[in-house]
């Protein structure tokens, strides 16, 4: 019977999660860096056909035994035809490093190698001559394996905004002719630091944005935290590496807390702590542990402590000893969204009045322009005060700026308990 | 009970603006349905072809079918069902109804078969 030949036995095993996006970083990384940056678009683009293969002929024929070298080897040869086709002066080169290389996929020895390629990546990502958004949306995209409707989610942004911002990213890169090489050891320490901001500007992203968008939500910061670990281990890992690890590993740690059953924001005063993740408080404490070995007290040591005064808090948070740290950042930074984190800290330490005298001098501050907080907190403050009449102008003000939908729903309630009272 | 096969046509434009995560997702969806109990087959077509006509008996071979504009015929699952009411029972929660259009179309059995 005829279509008895086409009764193969189709195995399904369930892909690894997230392997696509993975591995999609992992290649571009691995291409470009074979081809050089100015090819970063022909690496897109072979990784894109090499999924886009995957992804069809594994629906109907099941997934091949090594999924990632098969993946890698499509893209490999994908690019080399591409090259062919394209007649270009180096291609005939070209084709050869391809073809030289990682003859095979398979191999285990890829994988240090494939930490070498996405580190010169994240850097590469990182460089000062690209916007600070620019940083974010290319790493999130080059080395995250996000999609362009996924970058806009977790940033607010419409996606033809991002899309921009990544056309004009690689073409800086392009243009400036920005290599994918390690920084050289004079500007070392400033690249770093570009890093680990970008890192931590994708997970607080990742933290702060919109529900609805769990699942991405929660990928961007782990994928954060996953950047932190790759640095760390590398020779780059600095103390302050190990610190932004601990930050970023203690926060996430409450991701499961942070929104009830029907994606409304929890404070964190009101979270079950049974559903803080444990593995992710005992990773943090241990990099916490690794990042006061050395000299340096970084920004993100502090910010590390205070993280680690809430994850180790079992009834009553240490509200002094948060100040206390606060304290310390703002003489750091002399920033205007430290201050306003700090005066949250105070109005627990030292009431809403004294709270509020401090945050009335950020009123005027350009960096707080629009940022949804300082009215927010200030409103709680006032609410805490009883002047409701006026904190329910504050939440009217923070309504207006941008936030997430949890977020505006928060506000709302507020709002509505002020107008009330 | 008779065999159905159901053709999938569409324009590819789906699949070129899914995200990794999203082709991943996709992709578990037909493997999953690919397995289901009734499918007995399933492939998927290289979107370049031939398309062979004879006229004025020559037999003319044109590049083809093109995929530009109209949804081009790019695989195909094989079930089997009791009648084309349960084929297209079975077929509802498709994942390729997202991205294109399902033909079923009922097997015509070999003569002295049934």
């Amino acid at each position: 019977m005829l279509l008895e030949e086409y009764m193969n036995e189709v195995s399904s095993p369930v892909l690894l999660e997230h392997l696509f996006r993975r591995e999609a970083g992992r290649m571009v990384a691995w291409l470009a860096g074979q081809l050089g940056s100015q090819h970063l678009q022909l690496a897109e683009d072979a990784v894109q056909e090499a999924m886009l293969r995957a992804a069809q002929s594994w629906a109907f024929h099941g997934v091949p035994e090594k999924p990632e070298g098969w993946l890698f080897r499509v893209a490999r040869n994908f690019a080399i035809s591409a090259l062919r086709r394209s007649a270009r002066m180096d291609g005939e080169a070209l084709i050869a490093t391809l073809e030289a290389s990682g003859a095979d996929f398979e191999a285990l020895e890829i994988e240090e190698n494939l930490r070498d390629e996405e580190l010169r990546m994240i850097f590469l990502c990182c460089h000062p001559e690209l916007s600070q958004e620019s940083r974010v949306a290319l790493s999130l995209k080059l080395v995250g394996g996000f999609g362009v409707g996924e970058i806009a989610r977790v940033s607010l942004a419409e996606e033809a905004t991002i899309a921009q911002r990544l056309v004009r990213a690689k073409r800086v890169i392009r243009e400036k002719r920005l290599p994918l090489a390690m920084p050289p050891r004079i500007v070392l320490r400033e690249r770093l630091d570009s890093v680990l901001e970008v890192i931590y500007l994708m997970f607080s992203g990742g933290y702060a944005a919109a529900s609805g968008e769990e699942l991405i939500r929660q990928d961007v910061c782990m994928e954060a935290l996953r950047l932190g670990r790759l640095v760390a281990a590398s020779s780059m890992g600095a103390p302050r590496v190990h610190a932004l690890v601990a930050l970023m590993a203690l926060q996430a740690a409450r991701l499961p807390a942070r929104t009830d059953a029907a994606g409304d924001l929890v404070l964190l005063e009101e979270q079950d702590r049974a559903l803080w993740d444990r593995k992710l408080i005992a990773l943090g404490f241990s990099y916490f542990d690794r990042s006061i070995a050395g000299e340096e007290i970084s920004e993100w040591h502090v910010q590390a402590a205070i993280a680690s005064l809430y994850a180790a808090a079992d009834e009553a948070i240490d509200w002094a000893r948060i100040l206390e740290n606060y304290d310390h950042l703002w003489t750091m930074t002399r920033s205007p969204v430290v201050a306003l984190n700090r005066a949250v800290a105070v109005m627990r330490v030292h009431g809403a009045a004294v709270a509020l005298a401090e945050l009335e001098q950020l009123a005027g501050s350009p960096v707080l322009r629009g940022y949804h907080l300082l009215p927010a907190v200030r409103g709680r403050m006032l609410a805490e005060l009883g002047r409701m009449g006026e904190a329910a102008a504050a939440f009217e003000t923070a309504l207006l700026c941008d936030c997430s939908e949890p977020e505006r729903r928060f506000l709302r309630r507020q709002l509505e308990k002020a107008a009330a009272a | 009970m008779a065999q159905y096969l159901l053709l999938l046509r569409d324009d590819g434009s789906a699949w070129t603006k899914m995200s990794p995560e999203e082709m991943q997702r996709t992709t578990e969806r037909y493997m999953e349905w690919r397995n289901r109990p009734f499918v007995v087959g399933g492939q998927r077509l290289e979107v370049a072809g031939r398309v062979m006509a004879k006229k004025d008996s020559k037999i003319g071979v044109t590049d083809g079918p093109f995929s530009e504009s109209r949804e081009v015929l790019g695989g195909y699952f094989a079930i089997e069902a009791k009648d084309m009411a349960e084929a297209v029972a079975l077929t509802m929660d498709n994942p390729h109804v997202d991205f294109g259009t399902i033909e079923i179309r009922e097997v015509m059995p070999r003569p002295g078969m049934n």
